[in-house]
Parts: structure tokens; C-alpha cells; sequence
């Protein structure tokens, strides 16, 4: 069984019947909607957002097709599905990737991979003291910061392969149920030029979807342990310099929060920005979501907040219609508000 | 001085290559000059060389974006930073902060739309340009295989930039066509160097075959004797994949493809295991092979028909650089001409398109005030290809419709289209003779481009009795050739970086 189906599986049990399928594909591909960061935080899906965003709708379809077909999932209509009892057992017994943490890493992701696989490329030629070759990666301000990080690295030149080799050797020694491989083929280094994803997965006999979540894993897996080691690595840390981000605010959000701090109402902030007001509501609710000093309060009686909860509890449902039905008096904002603020991680 | 001490000190090379230094003397002595040098004899020696004598800047003029970001990283290569390709690729910050220091660069790569952004061309005027370089300069002349509408005014705007020393380059031009180029730059007094285009190293071979299932078994029994590395042209995405699979899964040899459908990232990396040796034959289309040195290609192979023989004969020139024995076959079935004819009609908007998009614009009063306004839903609507689409808006943009009407453009576009096509079916029907030919095939070739043959080769050709046995890998059973790879990710990782040599 893929680990894509795996996290097909999870998410659908964590969905329960609540969203449409749709809603795991913008997930794994990272949708910028609020609709699907809502729904990463409610649903606790969050680590696996953003974390496949080549994955095409037809290669979406084909997979979820394919489980229904093998009696895993259930069609409730509408494009809702379920687990079957068998889908269930497969679930319980195939752990999810370990390490995966897209809504922390994923924009993150790719830019670590171009920076990880010049400086190697770099390091390696400059082992072999070879000049003259084709960089792998085109990304100008990734040959930026690599200039710029190897006049910063205190070890000598020629030291660099073999220190830059002992620092990763250590971070893969101690991770368990991860291979290497499917990152360490992919390297490109002094007259050897890495593997496409495709001839990786050939070579080690994987298929394509299981081969790219196993790498966003590695991935993953590497970018948290430089942050824990930070102390003991000399070279590795450079890779996530400037990368990594306090809080998870998305920079037009910060711009709303600036302006809400400033004393301006939701409305003529967006008068400010020149922004649909539906926009400006969607930072709000970004900003209950991940920022704890945000409060609600405003836009929403401290008693309509409670009733809502209530209602969801009872319904045990976090769809907003269903929500809306029966408090007539709240608007969806105020609902989502709510649910963003206080619904469960 | 010596340019053979220039040479050495900046590119590391010992001597010059056929022609290059003739050009280079004649662009020293001040004199317009147009070369024809065969692919793979480094013609951007050309203006490397005396870009290190001249003072100002040497301006390229480059129809292939791709093509261009490749000679930029090449200058780069060999420690030339002063370069900067002005195209598509840069954003707009990145483009006004290189328009602002433009001085700062010795090289500037341009395309010729760019050079026709006014502002562009003003900033290009304020600079002292002491090389004017024309490349692929055959895409100026309408009768040449590549005809770009763009180019065809580059006359006018090297009399903007002030008449500068100029140096017209290709690899494959007829005489008809360079004489285009000379009348078409405005050329008054120039040096022709015109190397041969022959090749003596790479023989050619046609094979008739009767189907395609024939060519595919073919292929697999050329390609397991044949020494290697090689590359095997097709004019289908899908079919050089399909061949690429099979000549992997039956263990034959390490091969992949490569076209245009494939993301940049997964492009680079092919086109470098090539080169590195990890890949012994490419299954590719046409978008593979610009820029790409790679010496030692041994064979090329086209499974399906080239649309001209300029095109063939570049593509062939990838083979033998290294000056060894190669050999250039072509797998012929009956009909074959079918597809290129297609795939030319294809290029071009057909009359029903054009018809319908004139009838779109009178009824939606699109023509207003001496403009057409083209919006890209157009595009879609009439089922216009990218590039059909750029063709209709170059024309639609390009002509003074306050005097002309919308029938008299209409007619215009129609007319090109129609001489378009007559001239690219006479050059499939010039490949197809070549193919059917009952005499000798470099003499063919050579003739096609004004040349005669002055001395024997040997082998030759098939009709001159070319044995396609002299081109086999002697052991060919201990394939494949190409490396042999680190199972162990923590090998792998340890040889690309820990040197041996060093640790001692």
C-alpha cells in the first residue's frame, strides 16, 4: 500500500463526511484559499498541507478511483467518502510518514532542496577542484545565497566535502524508518549527475507517488533535525538561514493585522488595500487561527461565541451551513471566526 | 600579436578550429563579414575572442531563448561575467536594473523582439557597440528552413544603432539564402567565409523499412551493435518515449528521452547524464541538442523524416566532433512524408481560421480607430496553436491599418500562409529526393548547398558501399556501456564528496 493512500485514508476519516474528497486534493497541493487552511487547522490535517503540490487532479482522481475500487472508501454522494471496516484495519496498520510536516515546511520545501542540492553540487567540484561544469539549480537567488554562505563558512575549502558528508551522515544515522536513498541518488556532485525523481523511484523499485511523499519526508525530516542540532552542525544550519519564520502569517495578513493594530476598521481597511472586504475577512480569520494575542471579541458577542461552539459540539459537525441553520443570527464570518479561534487543533 | 596567445590564455585551446581564425582576423581588420561555419567548429569563438580585443560592447542577436541562457552560462564558465542575456526570462526588475548598468556588461545576449521595445533600443544606442552579431543569421532570409518575421528587421535597426561592425554567423545557409542575409543587413563590402559543410568523418546510411513496427525492431538491433553513446531524433513526444522504455526495459542500453514536455529541472539533469556518460543514447525531438558539446556522439538515428535538410544536417553534426568515425542513418518507410507535411501545415493558421477570425472581427467591431484589438480568448476560440497565434498578431501589429483594410490584411496573412507552406513542402520534397537518391549522398547534400565535392571519402554513404559493420561496438555483448552505479545511498554520498586523492 502507497503512504499517499494512507493519507488519503486519514484524511477522509478526519473529514468525516464533511467536506468533499476535492478538499484533500487542495490540501496536499497547498491551495492558498482560506477554505483549505480553515480546514487544515479544524480537521487537524495540518502537517499534510502543501506537502505534494505536483500532484495533477487526473493523478488524484486515478488514486482515491483506485481505493474505492479496492473497497477502502465508500461513496456517501456529493463526493463524499468514508472508510470501509477494511479501510479502517489498513489505516490502524500502515503508519502515516513520520516526519512529514507540510504546514510548517511547505513553503519552505523546495527552496531548502535548491539550496541543499547546489551546495553539494558546489562543495563537490570544489573537492575535486573542477571549475568548470553546468549548475543543476537556475534559481538566481539561490546563487546568491551561496555565494554569500560560503564566504560565511569558517571551514577550510578542502575540508568542506568530507565535513559537509560527516554532518549529513549524522542526521540520516539516527532516522528511523527513512532511506536515504531517495534524496542522496537525486544529488548531483563532481562528474556524477543526480537522478530525476522518475529514475529514482525506477531504480528503487517505488512508485512515483509513494517515491515524492517519501522525499518531501526526508526533506522534512532533515530541515527539523538542523533546527534541534543547530549547535552541534557547522554547515547544515546555513541551509534554513532566513527559512524558517515565527509565526505563520501569510504577508498580506500581516499587512491587515498592521492596520487593525493601528486602530482601523475591517472596512476601511479594505478601502486602504483596495481589497474586497470577503478578502480582509479572510486575514481575520488567519489571524484567529495563528495568532494567540488575537482577539475575536469584536466581531463577535462573547455569547454568540458560545452558542456556536455549542452547536457544533452537538452537531458534532464544523460545517458552517449546518451551524447557520440553526443560529439564524450569526453571519458565516462570525461563524468561521469562531471555529478558528476556538475549534480543536 | 598573436591570436593564438589570446587563445590559450583565455579559453585554454592550442589552435583554431576550421575558419575561426579567418573570422576573427576579418572582424579585427574592421570588415562586416558573414561565416558559414559547420555546427560543432565553436562559431561564438567568434565574438569571444575579439570581445577581449575590441573596446565597447558586443551586442548577439539570438532567435533560441534556451539557446541563449546556454551561451551565457558557457561565458560564465570560462570566468566571463560581463554577460547578461536580455530576453523573456528576466523579470522586470531584474531587466531595468540590468538596462541601467548595460555599460557594465561586454556581452549582451538580446532577442529580436527585445530590440524592438523602443526604450530598449535607445538605451542600446547610447553604447559604444563594437560587434554587431548576427547568429543563426539564416532565420533573417524568408527562403530559409527557420524564417522569423522579427529578424527580417534587423536591416533597419543596425542602421539605428549607427551602422556598427557587424558579423552575420550560421551553420547551414544555401547560397540563395545568404545572399538574403547580405541584401537584407545591408551589407555593402563583405567577407565571405564559407567553410565547407561537409563532415568526412560521419557517413550517411538510408534504410528502407516497410512499417513502423519495422523501424521499432530496427532500432533495437541498431542500437545494441552499434558503438555508442548516440541519440535517436523522432518528431513525436509520445513515440521517443515509447522507445526510450523499451530500449531500457529490454536491457539494451541506458536510455531516456527528451523533449519540450518535460520540466526544466528533469531536462538539465538528462541532457547532463548524457554528457557525463551515465545515459547512452537519448531518445529525443528536436528541442534536444542546441548548445550541448558533447565530442564523442557516435551515431545519430532518425526514426521519423526531417522537415529540410538544413535541419537534418544540423542535427547529424552532433555526431564525431571528437573527429572519429560516426554514422548518421535514417529509417525510411513509405509515406513517412506525411507527417512532416503535417506537422508543417500544423505551424502555420489554416485559411478556415484565418476566415473565421476576420469574420470575428467585423462582426464584434474589433477594428477601431486604425487598431485591432486581439485578446487571447481569440486564441482559443479559433483553435489557434501558440505558434500560429504569434504569426496573425506579428502581422495584425505590424501593419499601418489606417491606410490598409482589414480584406487587404486578411489577404496578406493568407498569402504568406500559402507561400509559407509551398516552400516548406518543396523542402520535404528536396529531404524525400535526397532519400530516394540513386547517387552518392555527401554529393547530394553538398550540391543542395551550392558545393562540389573535391575529394573522396571513405566509407562514404551506403550508395557508395558505407558498411554499417565498420560502426559496431567491438564487445558489443558486454553492454551497457554506460557507468556502472553506487548501490548505496552512503557511497554514493561519500565519492561525490570525500576525494581520496586529498585525504592522503
Amino acid at each position: 500500500m502507497m503512504q499517499i493512500e494512507s493519507i488519503i485514508l486519514y484524511s477522509i476519516k478526519q473529514l468525516n463526511r464533511e467536506r468533499t474528497i476535492y478538499s484533500i486534493y487542495h490540501l496536499l497541493n497547498g491551495k492558498k484559499s482560506s477554505q483549505t487552511i480553515q480546514d487544515a487547522h479544524l480537521f487537524s490535517l495540518k502537517k499534510f498541507f502543501g506537502i505534494y503540490e505536483q500532484l495533477s487532479r487526473e493523478s488524484f482522481d486515478e488514486i482515491y478511483q483506485a481505493m474505492v475500487e479496492k473497497n477502502w472508501l465508500i461513496n456517501n454522494g456529493e463526493q463524499r467518502y468514508s472508510l470501509t471496516t477494511s479501510g479502517m484495519t489498513l489505516l490502524e496498520n500502515n503508519p502515516l510518514p513520520q516526519y512529514i510536516n507540510g504546514w510548517n515546511f511547505h513553503q519552505i520545501t523546495s527552496l531548502f532542496w535548491e539550496r541543499l542540492s547546489l551546495l553539494i553540487q558546489v562543495v563537490s567540484n570544489l573537492a575535486f577542484c573542477e571549475s568548470r561544469y553546468i549548475p543543476i539549480q537556475k534559481n538566481i537567488d539561490v546563487h546568491n545565497w551561496l555565494k554569500s554562505t560560503l564566504k560565511d563558512i569558517t571551514v577550510p575549502r578542502l575540508e568542506l566535502g568530507p565535513a559537509l558528508y560527516s554532518e549529513l551522515n549524522k542526521c540520516f544515522k539516527t532516522a528511523k524508518v527513512i532511506d536515504p536513498s531517495l534524496l542522496v541518488f537525486r544529488l548531483t556532485g563532481f562528474q556524477q549527475i543526480g537522478l530525476t525523481p522518475l529514475q529514482v523511484a525506477a531504480k528503487l523499485n517505488l512508485d512515483i507517488h509513494n517515491y515524492q511523499v517519501g522525499f518531501t519526508n526526508i526533506l522534512h525530516y532533515l530541515i527539523q533535525k538542523i533546527m534541534e542540532e543547530e549547535n552541534q552542525l557547522k554547515i547544515l544550519p546555513y541551509l534554513i538561514d532566513e527559512l524558517i519564520q515565527d509565526d505563520e502569517l501569510t504577508l498580506s495578513s500581516r499587512k491587515t493585522q498592521k492596520l487593525l493594530l493601528q486602530g482601523h476598521s475591517p472596512d476601511i481597511i479594505a478601502k486602504l488595500r483596495h481589497l474586497k472586504l470577503s478578502t480582509i475577512e479572510d486575514h481575520l480569520v488567519e489571524l484567529a487561527l495563528n495568532a494567540a494575542d488575537f482577539s475575536i471579541d469584536t466581531y463577535v458577542d462573547r455569547e454568540l461565541q458560545h452558542e456556536i461552539l455549542e452547536v457544533s459540539r452537538q452537531k458534532a459537525s464544523k460545517q458552517l451551513k449546518v451551524i447557520k441553520e440553526k443560529i439564524g443570527a450569526a453571519t458565516y464570518f462570525q461563524i468561521r471566526l469562531v471555529l478558528a479561534k476556538h475549534g480543536d487543533r | 600579436m598573436e591570436l593564438e596567445k589570446v587563445l590559450k590564455k583565455h579559453f585554454g585551446y592550442q589552435s583554431f578550429k576550421t575558419g575561426q581564425k579567418e573570422v576573427i582576423t576579418s572582424i579585427l581588420a574592421g570588415r562586416d563579414s558573414l561565416a558559414m561555419l559547420p555546427t560543432g567548429t565553436g562559431k561564438s569563438l567568434c565574438y569571444q575572442l575579439p570581445g577581449i580585443i575590441l573596446e565597447g560592447q558586443i551586442l548577439i542577436i539570438s532567435p533560441l531563448l534556451s539557446l541563449m541562457q546556454d551561451q551565457v552560462e558557457q561565458f560564465k564558465r570560462f570566468g566571463e561575467k560581463r554577460v547578461i542575456a536580455l530576453n523573456s526570462f528576466l523579470s522586470a526588475e531584474e531587466r531595468n536594473r540590468a538596462l541601467h548598468h548595460l555599460n557594465q556588461y561586454k556581452f549582451i545576449f538580446i532577442s529580436p523582439e527585445m530590440m524592438r521595445v523602443p526604450y530598449i533600443l535607445r538605451k542600446l544606442q547610447e553604447l559604444p557597440i563594437a560587434l554587431f552579431v548576427v547568429d543563426e543569421a539564416h532565420c533573417i532570409s524568408q527562403w530559409g528552413f527557420d524564417f522569423r518575421p522579427d529578424y527580417s528587421k534587423l536591416g533597419d535597426i543596425r542602421k539605428k544603432l549607427g551602422n556598427p561592425l557587424t558579423l552575420a554567423l550560421t551553420a547551414t545557409a544555401t547560397q540563395k539564402v545568404r545572399e538574403d542575409i547580405i541584401a537584407s543587413l545591408d551589407l555593402e563590402e563583405i567577407v565571405k567565409i564559407e567553410s565547407t559543410i561537409d563532415r568526412p568523418n560521419i557517413g550517411f546510411y538510408v534504410k528502407e523499412l516497410i512499417d513502423y513496427r519495422d523501424k521499432q525492431a530496427n532500432i533495437l538491433e541498431l542500437v545494441a551493435n552499434l558503438k555508442k553513446p548516440g541519440i535517436i531524433y523522432f518528431s513525436s513526444k509520445k513515440t521517443a518515449e515509447q522507445m526510450a522504455n523499451l530500449l531500457t526495459e529490454k536491457g539494451i542500453c541506458q536510455a531516456m528521452a527528451y523533449h519540450g514536455g518535460l520540466d526544466q529541472n528533469t531536462r538539465i539533469l538528462i541532457q547532463q547524464q548524457f554528457i557525463y556518460g551515465q545515459l547512452d543514447v537519448i531518445c529525443a525531438t528536436s528541442a534536444f541538442g542546441m548548445g550541448i558539446n558533447k565530442e564523442n556522439i557516435r551515431f545519430i538515428i532518425h526514426y521519423h523524416m526531417p522537415m529540410q535538410i538544413e535541419s537534418y544536417l544540423q542535427e547529424i553534426g552532433r555526431a564525431g566532433r571528437d573527429g572519429d568515425p560516426s554514422i548518421a542513418i535514417l529509417l525510411y518507410s513509405p509515406g513517412d512524408e506525411h507527417l512532416p507535411i503535417q506537422l508543417a501545415e500544423n505551424e502555420l493558421p489554416s485559411e478556415q481560421q484565418i476566415d473565421w477570425l476576420f469574420k470575428k472581427i467585423t462582426d464584434e467591431q474589433l477594428f477601431k480607430n486604425g487598431n485591432i484589438s486581439l485578446d487571447m480568448k481569440l486564441m482559443e476560440l479559433g483553435g489557434f496553436t501558440e505558434i500560429q497565434w504569434r504569426i496573425i498578431e506579428n502581422f495584425v501589429k505590424n501593419s499601418s491599418l489606417e491606410t490598409a483594410n482589414l480584406k487587404g490584411l486578411q489577404w496578406t496573412i493568407n498569402n504568406f500562409v500559402k507561400e509559407r507552406l509551398t516552400i516548406k513542402k518543396n523542402n520535404i520534397y528536396s529531404m524525400k529526393k535526397w532519400i530516394e537518391t540513386n547517387s552518392c549522398r555527401r554529393e547530394n547534400i553538398l550540391k543542395y548547398f551550392d558545393e562540389v565535392k573535391t575529394k573522396e571519402v571513405n566509407p562514404c554513404c551506403d550508395i557508395c558501399g558505407l558498411q554499417l559493420n565498420d560502426y559496431q561496438a567491438i564487445n558489443h555483448l558486454t553492454v551497457p556501456s554506460a557507468k556502472t552505479d553506487v548501490k548505496n545511498w552512503n557511497d554514493y554520498l561519500s565519492k561525490i564528496l570525500i576525494n581520496g586523492e586529498l585525504r592522503e
